[in-house]
């Protein structure tokens, strides 16, 4: 099925998903671009940004996938919007943190990405299978990128480890909110347009557990998210949306 | 101060399946896997690439054509078996022409010997400089790599500098 041939009574609840979907991979992206020309080392200055790109690649594209079913406009979203009308999970616009911090949510978030992904592609909802077979190619890279990082850092120095283990420790009840179903999405799972959630994070859990553990970190015992609702937003957000969206705001007739 | 820097990594890049390998510039990395990300990062993000190699820096015999004039290597006689060597050179030095190219294989015992085959092995001159290292310490992507690691690029047109738009 496709905008055309959806249900009318699944065009909010899709709506709602796929806006989750963009302003995650928007704010991610938006943190990750703060490293740009402050990584540790030049090579992860220039990985970093380019991650940042690709996410905020992924998110217009989500982006576009609304407005096809809206008739939303992607700027318009992304720069005009209140904090409180955002719909990021509280993971994504947290403080960049050290580089393990960093690379401890990507890596939670990569892992997340991909199983979300692999459903995805499968999706009965035509739009959403052909971003999803797009977007995978790249994520794996992310995945792979990350996931080295996480190992390193683990099995490194004391102070990487422990920084990493800091890490995870601070961010595990944050990731966990990835998986927090929105209001409308039962709707969606049961049409085959997006995943269970619940089943969705025994797999993440099943990929992320033992990759931790064999990276020498221990997994927290948390089992809540930190919010359960993406209408509940910590201060972080509109700091970073005063940033973000300055430079629009100041002329919004602007043509870029 | 002890030296904080990372080992470097030379990187290689084939462009097209059948091509000959070109050195693209250098990573800085803790190991091979970690090289072969950044190498990727910093160097196939716009051109095409069907595989890319990357090798210890410290793991190549490197000399110019200036060098060997002097004196050849100096090849120890040990009974050490024989194995693969990649010869690479640089055989023309137009503007923007700074790496150098895959001439080919010698084996060889040591990379000494492997430097003396090359220059019996290649005999076109000029050749102003020469690199050789064992095939062994070359770490590659392989066929399964290509998808995530090289095809995206090509999709990104915004990155290339047609592409940018400005304003008068």
């Amino acid at each position: 099925m496709n905008e055309l041939t959806l249900d009318p009574a699944l065009r909010q609840p899709l709506a709602d998903r796929l806006l989750a979907l963009a302003d995650d991979e928007m704010l991610l992206g938006h943190r990750n671009s703060e490293w740009t020309g402050h990584a540790p080392i030049l090579e992860e200055d220039i990985a970093i940004a380019n991650l940042a790109q690709d996410e905020m690649g992924h998110a217009s594209l989500w982006y576009g996938a609304h407005g096809a079913l809206t008739g939303s406009d992607a700027d318009q979203l992304v720069f005009f919007r209140d904090a409180s009308e955002y719909r990021n999970c509280q993971l994504t616009a947290l403080p960049k943190g050290d580089w393990a911090f960093t690379l401890m949510r990507q890596y939670l978030f990569d892992a997340a990405e991909l199983c979300w992904l692999e459903r995805l592609k499968r999706s009965e909802y035509q739009p959403i299978a052909d971003i999803a077979a797009k977007v995978e190619r790249e994520e794996a890279y992310h995945y792979r990128h990350s996931s080295a990082w996480i190992r390193r850092l683990g099995l490194g120095t004391e102070e990487s480890k422990q920084r990493c283990q800091t890490a995870l420790d601070e961010l595990w009840a944050y990731a966990l909110q990835l998986f927090v179903p929105l209001p409308g999405d039962s709707a969606l799972v049961e049409a085959g347009i997006t995943p269970d959630l619940r089943r969705l994070q025994s797999v993440w859990e099943g990929r992320v557990r033992p990759y931790l553990i064999t990276s020498g970190l221990a997994v927290p015992l948390e089992t809540t998210a930190a919010a359960t609702s993406r209408q509940d937003h910590l201060p972080h957000l509109a700091e970073l949306l005063a940033e973000m969206q300055e430079v629009a705001r100041k002329d919004p007739e602007a043509q870029w | 101060m002890s030296d904080t820097q990372w080992p470097t990594y030379e990187v290689f890049i084939q462009d097209r399946p059948e091509r000959p390998y070109r050195n693209a510039g250098s990573v800085h990395a803790v190991d091979p896997e970690m090289a072969v990300l950044n190498a990727r990062t910093v160097f196939v993000r716009r051109p095409a690439c069907h595989s890319l190699w990357v090798v210890p820096a410290a793991s190549i015999l490197a000399r110019t054509a200036e060098e060997l004039e002097d004196s050849l290597p100096d090849v120890t006689d040990e009974n050490v078996p024989e194995e693969t060597y990649h010869v690479f050179r640089k055989t023309n030095q137009r503007r923007g022409i700074t790496y150098v190219d895959q001439a080919g294989e010698v084996e060889a015992s040591s990379p000494e010997a492997a430097l003396r085959a090359a220059l019996e092995a290649f005999p076109e001159r000029p050749v102003y400089v020469w690199w050789v290292f064992q095939a062994s310490a070359i770490t590659a992507t392989g066929e399964e790599d290509i998808d995530s690691l090289f095809a995206p690029a090509r999709e990104k047109t915004y990155r290339q500098q047609s592409q940018y738009r400005t304003t008068l």
